[in-house]
């Protein structure tokens, strides 16, 4: 039995214009949190996405707190939301 | 009524009703795009947003709009896409008994759709090319 989950990563903005990816596929340990999903965008970013302050939704919905993600969830980074 | 629409294209505002006759109010708001943005010279603005959550947080959004305020009515259109400068990307009306409460409505309306719907713009230059808008101009 495998010790990882994939998740699908959704970018958006500033995430999508750093990593020039509009999804991705990710590998992380069981029982990973949505924190370790941003701590890995974030490296993956290289500092281009330190200053900005994101919110997480998991299957299309807000997450205010940090939750165990599961094989399968969709993960979205929320940079600041600009419409109007 | 509360009625919200997510488009990829021009925006038709809502017709004006004369039929609102309990209604002493109708506040109609539409946002346009400016030819600059974050101090640069633009030709458009790019919406893109989250598609399998916006419909949802914007329709919540005006439902909770409609319970903090005594509105009686309350119709959005947000433009996704591609918005040349000078048209509108958002279009809002409200209609309550009375003007104040109409315009609190809109404004909270406003303020929360731009804390709350997952729409992000992306600068148009005239040379084509783009980049995600700086978060000090939301």
């Amino acid at each position: 039995m495998s010790d990882t989950i994939t998740i699908r990563v959704k970018c958006f903005s500033h995430v999508k214009q750093a990593l020039k990816k509009d999804e991705l596929a990710l590998s992380i340990p069981k029982g990973s949190s949505t924190d370790v999903v941003i701590n890995a965008v974030l490296d993956m970013a290289g500092g281009k996405l330190n200053a900005i302050k994101m919110r997480v939704a998991v299957n299309h919905s807000y997450e205010p707190e940090p939750i165990m993600l599961k094989e399968g969830d969709e993960v979205a980074l929320i940079p600041p939301v600009q419409g109007g | 009524m509360i009625k919200t629409e997510i488009i990829n294209g021009p925006i038709t505002p809502f017709p004006s009703d004369d039929n609102h006759r309990d209604d002493g109010a109708e506040v109609v708001f539409n946002g346009r795009v400016r030819d600059t943005e974050n101090g640069k010279q633009i030709i458009a603005l790019e919406y893109e947003h989250y598609e399998k959550m916006t419909e949802k947080e914007i329709q919540a959004l005006a439902e909770e709009a409609a319970k903090k305020f005594p509105i009686r009515d309350l119709s959005c259109r947000h433009r996704i896409g591609k918005v040349p400068v000078g048209e509108a990307s958002l279009h809002v009306s409200i209609w309550a008994e009375h003007r104040q409460e109409a315009i609190q409505g809109l404004d909270w309306f406003i303020r929360e759709l731009k804390k709350r719907v997952p729409v992000w713009k992306w600068a148009v230059y005239p040379d084509g090319t783009k980049e995600a808008s700086s978060h000090e101009s939301c």
